[in-house]
């Protein structure tokens, strides 16, 4: 699926505790009321403070160079952010005068075919999904953004909470198909 | 719409479709009709007279450093492949099969042998020579080689790394078309021994917008950046720093060329560049490689000229210290696909090509906060331009027609203050004159005209 994690499509699924699911799931959905209602400092405080928000380009690569569809990380990308940056990004929402996002888009994050791998910190999981994010802005402009995710999300320690600490970002589009992406996927 | 375009091209007269189309732009007065931003004839006349005349970059050199490699890319909306040839050259060809026209190669970029086209199976070689035809004896006897061959851009050269391409063999060598912003552009170019080269991969999007917006902003238009910017600039600044004190930076200058080319830029005020780019890059660029880039271009280049904004007539465009650098393709007279890529010094650190990456990428890029901002005007304006009343709005391009040169001693060329539209005005003369233009002498003589009834004005 995404170039720089292997497929999980074929690996062996250790099964998953139906409870844990539906917390994961649960977490997610929330996550993405949060952007699409606007709480974007609460949507922050969800990242954690080593997070990694990052969407490489794509391109049309021949057969024979398969390995060159998505950039490689010293390549170019379409995000690349740590919390510093995406707390400036949320910062700059707050001024009043990011005028891509003035007046501001209305969003839908859709997010489905949640798969849930554990990984050798028992706190951490690794979590696949699909998005959707539809987007409306102004008086008739309409963006859709199609693509795949892979989370890492933390247990925090102290209230049992989730973080996200890396979400690596594959849009399904080469060429962007939207005049900017002032928005969060 | 065929009305329009046997308005410009045929139903009238020479002289009645130049006087129609000097109407659109006044350049003394400091006038644009918007029409030129929105009129599908006028776009088709541009893809003749403006694209297929002027020199387009293609790419950068670094793209392509092996035999086979190519890049495809667009001159105007004709698809181009611009591949690196046996003995080191570089050729570039219309990306079209000539036997029914289907695009020949679909990869974005890589290394080839040949190309196949998937529809017959005409093979092209690297140079875009034909060299096979399927069942060609029983099918045809012969086929023509040399008549039915990739169709070549014949003016193919470099500068300083950029590769241009030009389909009008009359068009002047590369350095003289650069003119006097050839010594601009080394800001970005020639700073440090080894030159430049382009970060691996690009951004493309596509902003529903004329070219001329862009281009004439990276040209002319520092103007903007305190309204459009103020966003990123506030919200980049560390939380010590009240923002009603961050004020943006008086001083600086323009530069317009006769060839359409133009630049504007601050003298002093470096540290600006920390916000956007990040310690790392900005220290590299105002600090660590400044004595070289003193001792290479001089104080005024390698030091005091900052934050500059750059356009290469007609649709190249680029930030020096930003070091992003783009090309605007039309696709039809409201719309266009912005490609570019983060351009660095070969011979920077590592690290400091990698910190110009994520700089380039959270400041101009489609998530970028400064670039967003720019579509949003751009986006915006075209759209206004579908109503009836708001095109026929003349548009105020005359700043600084009153307030008399500031030049600068020692920058060439025709210069002015750095919040002007002496450049934007330079942009639209010249777009003006390829406009009603049959060849290219017949430009260089309106040009050499314009630029005396400029100085004739001055003085």
């Amino acid at each position: 699926m995404l170039k720089h994690f292997p497929s999980l499509a074929l690996a062996d699924h250790a099964a998953i505790d139906p409870a844990l699911q539906q917390e994961i799931e649960q977490f997610l959905y929330r996550e993405a009321q949060l952007l699409d209602e606007r709480e974007f400092d609460q949507w922050l405080a969800l990242m954690s403070d080593d997070v990694h928000y990052y969407m490489p380009t794509r391109y049309n690569p021949m057969k024979r160079a398969a390995g060159e569809e998505f950039s490689a990380p010293d390549q170019a990308a379409l995000f690349d952010e740590d919390k510093q940056n995406l707390t400036i990004r949320v910062k700059r929402l707050h001024t009043g005068l990011a005028w891509a996002e003035e007046p501001p888009s209305r969003t839908r994050h859709m997010v489905s075919n949640v798969q849930i791998h554990p990984t050798a910190d028992g706190a951490e999981f690794e979590v696949d999904c699909n998005f959707m994010l539809y987007r409306n802005r102004l008086e008739r402009d309409v963006d859709l953004f199609v693509g795949a995710r892979r989370d890492l999300l933390r247990k925090r320690a102290d209230d049992g909470g989730w973080q996200i600490a890396r979400r690596y970002i594959a849009l399904d589009q080469t060429t962007v198909l939207a005049s900017n992406m002032s928005i969060f996927f | 719409m065929t009305n329009k375009i046997n308005q410009f091209r045929r139903g009238n007269s020479e002289a009645q479709r130049i006087s129609e189309l000097e109407a659109l732009v006044d350049t003394r007065e400091g006038r644009i009709n918007p029409r030129i931003y929105q009129d599908e004839s006028l776009y088709q006349l541009e893809l003749e007279r403006v694209f297929s005349r002027s020199w387009l970059y293609l790419a950068h050199e670094s793209q392509i450093p092996d035999k086979g490699d190519f890049f495809n890319t667009y001159m105007g909306e004709d698809p181009v492949l611009v591949v690196r040839q046996e003995d080191g050259t570089v050729r570039a060809f219309l990306n079209q099969c000539r036997h029914r026209g289907m695009k020949l190669c679909r990869a974005d970029s890589g290394n080839a042998k040949a190309f196949s086209c998937s529809y017959h199976g005409w093979t092209y070689n690297i140079g875009g020579d034909l060299v096979d035809v399927p069942f060609e004896d029983r099918a045809y006897g012969e086929v023509d080689r040399e008549r039915w061959s990739a169709t070549r851009v014949p003016r193919v050269a470099a500068y300083k790394g950029l590769i241009f391409g030009g389909w009008d063999e009359d068009v002047p060598d590369l350095e003289t078309y650069l003119g006097d912003m050839r010594w601009y552009i080394d800001i970005m170019l020639d700073r440090v021994e080894g030159g430049t080269e382009v970060i691996g991969g690009m951004h493309k999007w596509v902003i529903p917008c004329n070219w001329k917006f862009a281009a004439e902003q990276f040209a002319s238009d520092m103007y903007h950046a305190p309204f459009s910017h103020s966003s990123p600039v506030i919200a980049s600044l560390p939380p010590d720093i009240d923002p009603s004190q961050a004020g943006w930076p008086l001083e600086g200058h323009q530069f317009s060329a006769p060839e359409g080319h133009g630049t504007g830029f601050f003298i002093g005020a470096p540290e600006f560049l920390f916000p956007l780019l990040g310690e790392e890059a900005a220290s590299y660029y105002v600090k660590d490689s400044a004595p070289e880039a003193v001792a290479r271009l001089g104080e005024l280049r390698g030091q005091q000229m900052n934050g500059a904004h750059m356009t290469i007539f007609p649709t190249l465009s680029f930030l020096p210290g930003i070091n992003t650098l783009r090309v605007w393709h039309p696709r039809g007279p409201a719309e266009i696909e912005v490609w570019a890529w983060t351009i660095v010094d070969r011979k920077a650190p590592e690290s400091v090509k990698d910190a110009y990456r994520k700089a380039v990428l959270r400041t101009f890029s489609s998530g970028g906060i400064l670039e967003q901002d720019d579509g949003e005007n751009w986006t915006e304006i075209q759209r206004v331009l579908r109503g009836h009343h708001a095109r026929r709005n003349e548009f105020n391009v005359g700043m600084g027609l009153h307030t008399g040169d500031s030049g600068h001693a020692g920058l060439p060329g025709k210069t002015d203050y750095v919040y002007g539209e002496m450049a934007a005005r330079g942009m639209y003369q010249r777009w003006l004159d390829m406009m009603c233009s049959d060849s290219w002498a017949q430009l260089n003589q309106r040009t050499a005209a314009a630029v005396a009834k400029e100085e004739q004005r001055r003085a």
